[in-house]
C-alpha cells in the first residue's frame, strides 16, 4: 500500500515536469528572501549583493572557487612610494542604458558607497583618498599598506555616475525610495526586465555584456518563497527549476524522485559558542551568582570536551558538516594549518577540569540561541545542553527569532550565546578584526565580540596582519593569534554549516562557497 | 440612515486609533530594526546614527503621536526594509487579498448553505452523516496542514494546480485582478479553499441547526398543512428566516478571513497583505506593521457597518425600528 503511494507520487513528478520541460532556456528560481533594494550601496547583506551580483559588477569579481579574477578592472598594482593600489580599468565596457565606462563612475561610485547613507561604507574605512588618473585608470590611496584591499572590494559595485545624478539617485535611498531602489542600469551579465518587490523579478541577459557568456539563460525568473514547504512543493511540482535553500529533513526528499538533484557543500560560516569574558558573574545562575566561572580558561575547556561534534554531525546533520577547530574553515586563506586540532569529546576530562579549577559539582548559567538563523539552530543548543548538563554544566536554555537576538547580545544579556560567522572578506584577518579585537567602538573594532574577549598580542597583531604584504610572515602571525585563542578557548569553534541547494537535474549551475548564486553559470539542457 | 452611517465611521476611528496604540506598545518588544536593516559589518555608529535619524530613540508616546498624527495627514510613512511609501506597499497587496477572500466566502456560501438546507432536511440520511463528518475533519486541521495537502496532492502528485503565487494577473486601473486569466483562476482555487473551508463548515453547521429549528416553527406547520408546495416552503419561507443570525456570523467572520488569510497567504506564497505583514514582522518594519494592522482594524469596522445594513434589507421589521 505505501510503497504504491511513493511511485505514484514519483510518476506525478515525472509527468509534471516533462509537462514543462518544453520552455527550454527559461529560467525559474527562488530563495527565502527577497532582495530589499536594487541599490547596490544601500543594504550590506547577502540577499542584495548575491542578487545584484548578476546586474552590476566590481573592479574584481570572485570565481566559481572565490578566488578573486579581473572584472571591471584587467589589472591591479601596488601604488609607488604611497600604500594603496591602482586599478587599471576595462575599455570598451558600456552600461545597460548604452552609457561608456570610466574611471569617473568609479570615483562617483566610490563617493556614493563610502557617503554616511551607505551601509557598505564599512569597506572604505582604510581609504584615505582615490584619484582619477585618466580615463582608465584609478588610485585608491589607503592609510597603510593593505594587501587585501583588492579582495575587500569584490562586492563594491559600480554605478554609472550620469544615470544615478539624472535620475536623483546620487545617494542611496535613506528614507524614501528613489530611482536607484527599483531601476537599475548596471554593466553585469543580466538586467532586470520587471520587478514586483516580495513578489516576482524577472531577469534578462545583457545583449552587450563584455564578457563571454557562460550561460543560456534567456529568462530569468526570480521568485521569494519564504514557506520551506512551500518552495519544496514549487521545485517538485515543476513550477521552479531551482531553489536555495532547502531545510536539512527535506534532501531525502528530493533525493528519493526521478529527476531533482540536491547540491551539497559547505558554507564558509563557521558556528560557535561564545563566553561572557567581560562579566564579573553569571546572570541565569541559581548556584554561583558571586562569580563568572567562565572567566577561568579552564571552564571553558570543559565546555569544549562536553561537545559531542560526532553525534551531532550524525543525529542532527545527517553526516553533512565538517567540525571547526578556529574561527574560519580550511580553504579560506589566513586558515591556520599548524591549528587543526579541536578539543576532543572528552567528558571525564571536562569534569576534571571542573573539579580543578573549583567547581566539582558543576554549575547553572544561561545558553542564548537563535531558532531561525542557522541551520538546525535550536536542536543544535537542545543538544549542547544536554550534553554540558553530562558533565555538570546545567544550561538554561533560552531561543528566540534573530530580530529580538542581536539586540540581547549587545546588551551583554547572556552567559554563554551561539553565534555564526561568515568572513566577508575571506580571509581571517575579518573575524579577527570582528570577533577576537578587545571591544572598541571608536576604532570600528571588536564590534561582534559580544563577551569582549580580550588579548593585548591579539590586539596587536590585527593591524600587522592587515598590513604585512610577505604572507608567510603574515600567516606566522595569524597562527600566533588562532594559537592563542585556542589556547584561552575564546570561543568553541563547532561546525561549518552545511550548504544545501535543490535543483531540478537538466539545470547546471555552480554553489558557491559565499552562498551566492550566479545566473551567468546557469546553464538549462 | 446617513446619520448612523457617519457615526459608525467615527466610531470607527477610535478603533483604529486604539489599534494603533495597542500595536505600538507592542512593537518595542518585536526586536531591533537597525539590526535587520544594516549588514555585519555596520559599525556601532553608523547604526547609532540610523537609529537616531528614525527617531526610535524618542519615547513610546512621540513615537506613536509622530505616526498617528502623520496619518492623519495622509502620510503613511516609508517601509524600513524597502524604503518603498507603506500606503502603495499595502495597496498593491490589498487586492490579492481580498479577491482571495471574496471568493473563499463565495465558495463557502455556495456549498454550505445547500450542503445545510440538505443535512437539516434530511438528518438521517448517509449523505447527511458523510459530510456531517467531513465538515468535521475540515474544521479540526489546521490551515496550513489543509494548505500543505491539497498543494502536494494537486500541485505535486496530479500537477493539476500551480503551487503558489497568483499566477496571471489583469492590471484594472491599478487593480491587479485574478478574475480575467484563466491562469489566475487556476491559481485561486486551492488557496481559496484553503481559506474558506472553515468558513464552509461554520456556515453549514448553522445554516443546518437554524433551519431545524425554524422546521419545528407552528407557521411551518400551518403552511404545511395549507399545502404550499415543499420547495417554496423550504427556500421562500424557512431559509429566509435563518439567514440573519448567519448573515451576522458570516459577516463577522469575514472581517475574520481577512485578517487571518496571513496562514494561507504564507503557504501559498500568495502576495497578499499578510505575506507582507509576515515578511514586516521579520525584517521588524514597524510603519508597515503598523498601517496593516490599522488598515485591517478598518476592515472590521467596514464589515460590520455591511453587516448592520444588511439586516435591514434582509428583515424588514428592523426596517421598522430604525425609524424610531
Amino acid at each position: 500500500m505505501r510503497r504504491g503511494y511513493g511511485k505514484s507520487f514519483v510518476l506525478g513528478g515525472a509527468l509534471s515536469l516533462a509537462a514543462l520541460g518544453v520552455q527550454a532556456e527559461s529560467f525559474n528560481w527562488a530563495s527565502t528572501t527577497d532582495p530589499q533594494t536594487m541599490d547596490p550601496h544601500a543594504v550590506n547583506s547577502a540577499p542584495v549583493l548575491s542578487f545584484l551580483n548578476n546586474i552590476y559588477e566590481g573592479l574584481v569579481r570572485r570565481g566559481q572557487d572565490m578566488s578573486i579574477e579581473p572584472s571591471l578592472a584587467t589589472s591591479w598594482v601596488p601604488l609607488e612610494g604611497e600604500n594603496g593600489w591602482r586599478f587599471n580599468l576595462r575599455q570598451g565596457v558600456t552600461f545597460q542604458d548604452g552609457a561608456a565606462f570610466t574611471a569617473a563612475d568609479v570615483m562617483f561610485s566610490y563617493e556614493r558607497a563610502s557617503n554616511e547613507a551607505a551601509d557598505v561604507r564599512s569597506w572604505f574605512a582604510p581609504v584615505t583618498e582615490v584619484r582619477v588618473v585618466d580615463d582608465f585608470t584609478i588610485d585608491f590611496v589607503t592609510s597603510a599598506p593593505n594587501p587585501l584591499f583588492p579582495s575587500s572590494i569584490a562586492n563594491f559595485m559600480i554605478l554609472d555616475a550620469d544615470w544615478a545624478t539624472s535620475n536623483d539617485a546620487a545617494l542611496p535611498a535613506r528614507d524614501a525610495e528613489n530611482f536607484a531602489t527599483l531601476n537599475v542600469n548596471g554593466t553585469g551579465p543580466f538586467t532586470v526586465a520587471s520587478r514586483d518587490p516580495g513578489v516576482k523579478t524577472v531577469l534578462t541577459p545583457n545583449a552587450n555584456w563584455w564578457d563571454e557568456a557562460a550561460h543560456n539563460v534567456t529568462e530569468a525568473t526570480f521568485t521569494p518563497i519564504g514557506n520551506s514547504a512551500t518552495g519544496l512543493a514549487a521545485l517538485l511540482s515543476g513550477d521552479i527549476d531551482f531553489i536555495q535553500p532547502i531545510p536539512l529533513q527535506d534532501v531525502e526528499q528530493v533525493e528519493s524522485r526521478e529527476g531533482f538533484n540536491v547540491l551539497e557543500g559547505e558554507e564558509t560560516r563557521v558556528i560557535m559558542f561564545g563566553f561572557g569574558h567581560e562579566h564579573d558573574t553569571l546572570l541565569y545562575s541559581n548556584d554561583v551568582t558571586d562569580v563568572n566561572p567562565f572567566q577561568d580558561p579552564r571552564v571553558r575547556l570543559a565546555a569544549a570536551h562536553a561537545i559531542d561534534m560526532a553525534s551531532i554531525d550524525r543525529v542532527l546533520f545527517r553526516g553533512k558538516i565538517e567540525a571547526a577547530n578556529q574561527l574560519v574553515p580550511a580553504g579560506i586563506s589566513g586558515y591556520s594549518e599548524a591549528n587543526q586540532s579541536r578539543p576532543d569529546y572528552n567528558p571525564d576530562r571536562a569534569k576534571e577540569l571542573l573539579a580543578e579549577a573549583g567547581y566539582p559539582d558543576g554549575f547553572s548559567f544561561g545558553l542564548k540561541c537563535t531558532n531561525d538563523r542557522y541551520i538546525n539552530d535550536e536542536a543544535l543548543c537542545r543538544a549542547a545542553a544536554s550534553m554540558f548538563a553530562a558533565v555538570g554544566l546545567n544550561a538554561d536554555l533560552s531561543t528566540g527569532p534573530v530580530r529580538d537576538y542581536w539586540p540581547q547580545l549587545r546588551e551583554d544579556d547572556f552567559d554563554m550565546y551561539l553565534l555564526g560567522w561568515s568572513p566577508g572578506t575571506f580571509d581571517m584577518e575579518h573575524p579577527v578584526r570582528f570577533l577576537l579585537h578587545t571591544q572598541d567602538d571608536e576604532a570600528r573594532l571588536g564590534s561582534w565580540n559580544f563577551g569582549n574577549y580580550s588579548n593585548a598580542r591579539v590586539d596587536e597583531l590585527l593591524p600587522l596582519i592587515q598590513q604585512e604584504i610577505d604572507p608567510a610572515a603574515r600567516q606566522a602571525m595569524i597562527d600566533e593569534i588562532v594559537a592563542i585563542t585556542q589556547e584561552e578557548v575564546a570561543y568553541i569553534p563547532l561546525y561549518t554549516q552545511p550548504l544545501i541547494w535543490a535543483a531540478k537535474d537538466n539545470i547546471k549551475l555552480t554553489q558557491r562557497a559565499d552562498n551566492f548564486f550566479m545566473l551567468r553559470w546557469v546553464t538549462v539542457n | 440612515m446617513v446619520y448612523f452611517i457617519a457615526k459608525r465611521l467615527v466610531q470607527s476611528v477610535f478603533v483604529m486609533l486604539a489599534v494603533a496604540f495597542l500595536a505600538f506598545s507592542l512593537f518595542r518588544f518585536v526586536g531591533d530594526p537597525i539590526t535587520q536593516m544594516t549588514g555585519v559589518e555596520t559599525s556601532v555608529q553608523d547604526q547609532e546614527r540610523l537609529r537616531e535619524d528614525l527617531g526610535l530613540n524618542d519615547p513610546f508616546i512621540y513615537q506613536f503621536a509622530r505616526f498617528t498624527g502623520d496619518m492623519l495627514k495622509g502620510d503613511f510613512g516609508f517601509s524600513y526594509r524597502t524604503r518603498q511609501p507603506v500606503a502603495e506597499m499595502i495597496a498593491t497587496r490589498i487586492p490579492a487579498t481580498l479577491e482571495l477572500g471574496i471568493v473563499a466566502l463565495l465558495i463557502s456560501l455556495f456549498v454550505g448553505i445547500p450542503a445545510g438546507v440538505y443535512t437539516a432536511l434530511r438528518p438521517r440520511g448517509i449523505a447527511t452523516q458523510t459530510i456531517l463528518m467531513l465538515t468535521l475533519v475540515g474544521v479540526s486541521i489546521p490551515t496550513f496542514v489543509i494548505g500543505i495537502i491539497l498543494i502536494f496532492f494537486f500541485g505535486v502528485q496530479l500537477g493539476w494546480l500551480p503551487t503558489f503565487g497568483r499566477g496571471g494577473t489583469v492590471n484594472l486601473g491599478g487593480w491587479e485582478t485574478s478574475f480575467l486569466t484563466v491562469d489566475g483562476w487556476r491559481a485561486l482555487i486551492l488557496p481559496a479553499i484553503t481559506l474558506g473551508v472553515y468558513q464552509l463548515t461554520l456556515t453549514m453547521r448553522l445554516v443546518r441547526a437554524e433551519m431545524m429549528d425554524v422546521m419545528q416553527s407552528d407557521y411551518i406547520r400551518f403552511a404545511t398543512a395549507r399545502g404550499v408546495p415543499m420547495r417554496r416552503l423550504y427556500f421562500k419561507h424557512a431559509l429566509a428566516n435563518t439567514m440573519v443570525p448567519v448573515i451576522t456570523i458570516i459577516g463577522l467572520q469575514f472581517g475574520g478571513v481577512i485578517a487571518f488569510s496571513i496562514v494561507t497567504e504564507s503557504v501559498f506564497q500568495w502576495p497578499g497583505m499578510g505575506l507582507l505583514f509576515l515578511e514586516s514582522i521579520r525584517f521588524v518594519d514597524i510603519p508597515v506593521m503598523g498601517v496593516y494592522l490599522v488598515v485591517i482594524a478598518f476592515f472590521f469596522v467596514l464589515v460590520n457597518l455591511i453587516v448592520d445594513l444588511l439586516y435591514v434589507f434582509i428583515d424588514p421589521r428592523l426596517r421598522i425600528k430604525d425609524v424610531s
